[in-house]
């Protein structure tokens, strides 16, 4: 799956998640951005894409996400192993 | 740009210097906490922000002296929290299930305890779902008492709630119980600090232990302990034979709330009121508040926690 792909996939993942209508999602975005975005709904977030992808992130590999882009290479990293 | 702008609470916290206090502490050695304190304290009414700073108040005196501690703590205990929330989202579960266990790894473990007690001290000022059914408590629990009352209270914890009880003019007695003597010590050491006005009986009881109660109540109060008990229902079962025939339960549970000790799943409120009813009693009024005040069916369709309160009476 390419990287426009994944970031395809986690914007749906995003609005489902966020209970929003529409998001306008780019590797750039970050928490701050969207208004939804918060410590609680970023571990439902990570949950879904562990499940959309049938991946696992550890601890710190959560931790560690900024933005879309870094959740994107994350998940492209782990589907390609 | 106003101050206003660059700082959206301070026009909320304008005449609210307790809750200021406590916020300020927190941000102190949390600064990225400030947008969902922001959210959380927008969202309140004007009886909401009332009670937040009766609660503030009130935590004020009981960590006068050990605030950057108690900031601290909460702080760690929101990330014992979130590892919580990620197993529970993760297995739709409650990690523990049962009372040993909980006892293994949390109530035996003093120095985790202390930390952990300080963390959820501060919720009941800085989290929306906790200070809104406090706010239900004052005003639609205590508030709606129009005689003289004697109260029980199960679980009392900090005591913040014996302590307003004991502030209403109506009330004529005061007990609270808890399973355990070092909390009971704590319990009568928080109510030392607040500075309550009547006398509180606090006794040693297991109430999942013992058979009828010997004496009767116009108002029991359990807030936050089923989620924490294996059966809960024997826990109401006895307290409803504890209850005068006109008297009142409130009983405020939390609704898919992952902590490292609650071992009791709930998931929707016709559950909670399954629990309730089936051990003799009535549900008069529930009210139910999400997490940073997020949309009631969302929050309980993405399991987001959801904290029930509510009255109820004998069948």
């Amino acid at each position: 799956m390419s990287s426009a792909e994944i970031l395809n996939e986690l914007r749906e993942i995003m609005i489902d998640v966020f209970d929003v209508d529409d998001l306008e999602v780019t590797p750039a975005t970050t928490a701050e951005d969207v208004e939804e975005w918060d410590s609680l709904s970023h571990v439902r977030l990570v949950v879904a894409v562990e499940r959309k992808f049938k991946i696992k992130f550890k601890n710190s590999e959560i931790e560690a996400l900024k933005s879309v882009g870094d959740l994107v290479n994350l998940i492209e990293a782990k589907t390609a192993a | 740009m106003s101050e206003t702008a660059s700082d959206p609470l301070a026009e909320i916290l304008a005449g609210l210097p307790n809750t200021r206090a406590v916020i300020d502490s927190v941000l102190a050695v949390w600064p990225e906490h400030a947008a969902y304190l922001a959210k959380s304290l927008q969202a309140r009414t004007p009886a909401m922000l009332a009670a937040t700073e009766a609660a503030a108040t009130a935590v004020r005196r009981l960590t006068a002296g050990n605030e950057a501690t108690v900031a601290a703590d909460y702080r760690w205990t929101c990330d014992r929290l979130r590892e919580e929330e990620l197993f529970f989202h993760r297995e739709e579960r409650y990690r523990l299930s049962t009372f040993a266990e909980a006892m293994a790894e949390v109530y035996s473990d003093h120095a985790y305890m202390a930390r952990y007690v300080n963390g959820l001290l501060l919720t009941q000022v800085l989290w929306f779902n906790h200070v809104a059914t406090f706010e239900m408590f004052l005003n639609r629990v205590l508030g709606a008492q129009t005689q003289p009352f004697d109260y029980l209270e199960v679980g009392p914890g900090h005591g913040l709630m014996v302590y307003f009880a004991a502030a209403s003019s109506l009330s004529r007695s005061l007990e609270a119980w808890d399973v355990s003597a070092v909390s009971l010590r704590e319990t009568a050491a928080a109510l030392d600090k607040m500075g309550v006005e009547k006398p509180v009986s606090l006794t040693e009881v297991d109430i999942l232990k013992a058979g009828q109660s010997e004496r009767r109540y116009d108002l029991i109060v359990i807030s936050e302990v089923l989620e924490h008990l294996e059966r809960p229902e024997q826990a109401l079962r006895f307290l409803t034979t504890a209850l005068k025939p006109d008297g009142r339960i409130f009983v405020n549970v939390p609704l898919n709330s992952p902590s490292p000790d609650h071992i009791y799943l709930l998931s929707s409120p016709d559950e909670v009121t399954a629990l309730v009813e089936g051990v003799g009693l009535k549900v008069e009024t529930m009210e139910l508040y999400a997490t940073q005040a997020k949309k009631l069916e969302s929050a309980l369709r993405n399991r987001i926690t959801v904290s029930a309160g509510l009255v109820a009476r004998r069948a």
